[in-house]
């Protein structure tokens, strides 16, 4: 099989090592700054096609699709962001090729990866495919491949008028080796800090569920689950987070699960190492104590 | 001008549950609206409303999706009107099918000029059939959008990137994918639903709209592998007590040193 990778980011790790299951020479579309294209040359694929882009990555949809059908790609690999999954559609289309998402496994011709959010897993026979699945971390192979640039068109009809850097400063989830995580068991913004407080002392980063972060309260890359990140931290503590499945199939790959909620039939305390049944105002500010 | 609603009947893998060969059992699982597509509604007809706009709700979807509950259900968040394929040929279909087949169900409701949905489906939560559809008709496509407003002769969008927040102006036609914050969400009220009995609704024939119905061939299937947790319930009556076995249950573990 031919495997393209198509991304605006270097972080693609595991993007290149699902690739070299089925092709030992992927190419890496880039899409978007020169110093990201140089990253990925140092990532060990073993081709960088580059394309300068203005305006958003979303406009180049049609052009990506017809580069990457042209050159024959048979598996894409395309990192879990928005910008790319506006992409990924144009190439299951091109590519007459069925999306799959969150990998498991790729050896000959057969890959393994969940469905319905991950609650279960198929395997299926792919002639060619579509992947979208978190990138990974940032890679440095030691050597670099020269980058070729391309020139793609963009369509018309998006245009950015204003752009402002998002507030906070991002963290790669999939890569923390601690988590603390909040719910909707946190009553108010404010209270934030002392989760902070605990996570600093934990040395550990601060994630969320869904509703926290649709209430403004985190950005968006710190939610976790199906529309979220996949994480696999070494600790993960849960703070009035009150289990939906959406929210828990993003945690199952932790080490060492931690949940505190007042509510003991908490579908999360079914899937918990240690489960503490209180009120997280009395045990958070305990638990500095206790750590300090 | 005509804004179309993308939406999925959907069961909710919560109430689902996975046999150790990995197949799966829906029984008790009751389809519902999906959850992420409400936003979706509630934004859909305050534009319609205030560009004049007719709100049209596309679903594509197993038959059961023809039953009045289902059409009821659906029609109760704000429509005009509601057009579906119902048919078991789409039950569990992949993001490719399913949005090619609402890229065909926009194309025969005819002159819409903006397609919204909801940032993923409830049971796959994938997040790509909104790109699917706009890339099979062509049209341009944008995602985590928090607002939408009209402005002469196109749109303006703001949305979120993973590295900032944009406000992109969008030609029409377009379909933008809206995140699940974009609008508060109600339940609809008596009054919705008995209004939603009298509106119209169209069953459209899968046959008719010349779908191509594709999906890998599965070869095997399975539960995921449950990584073994050992359940240690602690008493947080007593917060410091509660605090101080936790940190030496982690220390124990390993995990804090």
């Amino acid at each position: 099989m031919k495997a393209w990778i198509v991304t605006t980011s270097a972080a693609i790790g595991s993007l290149i090592d699902l690739a070299r299951e089925v092709d030992p020479e992927p190419v890496a579309l880039v899409l978007g700054a020169a110093s990201v294209a140089d990253a990925v040359a140092r990532s060990g694929v073993e081709r960088v096609v580059w394309a300068e882009t203005s305006g958003p990555v979303e406009s180049y949809r049609d052009a990506v699709a017809s580069l990457v059908a042209e050159a024959g790609a048979d598996l894409v690999l395309v990192p879990a962001s928005d910008a790319e999954r506006a992409l990924a559609g144009g190439l299951a289309v091109a590519l007459d090729a069925p999306l799959l998402t969150l990998p498991i496994g790729l050896k000959n011709g057969l890959m393994t990866h969940g469905v319905h959010g991950g609650i279960a897993e198929r395997t299926v026979a792919v002639e060619r495919a579509v992947l979208v699945a978190d990138g990974g971390g940032l890679v440095d192979s030691g050597t670099s491949v020269v980058v070729e640039q391309v020139v793609l068109a963009s369509a018309s009809g998006l245009e950015i008028v204003d752009s402002q850097p998002a507030p906070a400063a991002s963290v790669d989830l999939g890569t923390s080796r601690r988590i603390v995580a909040v719910g909707r068991g946190v009553r108010a913004a404010e209270d934030l800090a002392v989760i902070g407080d605990l996570a600093a002392r934990l040395g550990a980063d601060v994630a969320c569920s869904r509703p926290i972060s649709g209430l403004g309260w985190l950005p968006h890359d710190r939610v976790i689950g199906l529309t979220g990140r996949r994480v696999a931290p070494e600790l993960y503590v849960a703070l009035g987070v009150s289990g939906q499945l959406q929210h828990v199939v993003g945690v199952r790959s932790s080490g060492v699960v931690v949940a505190v909620n007042t509510d003991a039939a908490s579908p999360l305390f079914g899937e918990v190492d240690y489960g503490v049944v209180g009120d997280l105002y009395e045990i958070v500010p305990a638990l500095i104590r206790a750590l300090s | 001008m005509r804004i179309a609603v993308a939406a999925k009947w959907a069961p909710d893998p919560k109430d689902a549950s996975v046999a150790p060969d990995g197949s799966v059992d829906w029984s008790r699982a009751r389809p519902a609206v999906s959850d992420y597509d409400a936003v979706a509604f509630v934004v859909g007809r305050l534009l319609a409303d205030a560009l004049g706009a007719e709100l049209v709700g596309v679903s594509v979807g197993a038959a059961d999706l023809g039953t009045p509950f289902a059409r009821k259900a659906l029609l109760a968040r704000g429509l005009d009107r509601l057009v579906i394929v119902a048919d078991d040929r789409l039950a569990g279909a992949d993001a490719l099918t399913t949005g090619r087949a609402l890229a065909a169900l926009v194309r025969h409701v005819g002159a819409v000029e903006l397609v919204l949905a909801g940032e993923a489906s409830v049971d796959e939560g994938a997040q790509l059939v909104p790109s699917v559809l706009a890339a099979d008709l062509g049209w341009p496509v944008l995602s985590g959008v928090g607002s939408v407003s009209g402005c002469p002769g196109a749109l303006l969008v703001e949305r979120r990137t993973d590295a900032a927040r944009e406000t992109v102006r969008c030609g029409r036609p377009v379909v933008l994918s809206l995140a699940s914050d974009a609008a508060t969400v109600g339940v609809p009220g008596m009054k919705d639903v008995l209004a939603a009995g009298r509106k119209p609704s169209e069953a459209v024939e899968l046959d008719a709209l010349g779908v191509r119905l594709s999906a890998p061939q599965m070869v095997g299937r399975a539960r995921p592998a449950e990584r073994p947790r050992r359940r240690v319930m602690i008493d947080g009556s007593d917060g410091d007590a509660a605090a101080s076995a936790l940190v030496s249950a982690l220390r124990g573990a390993g995990v804090l040193s």
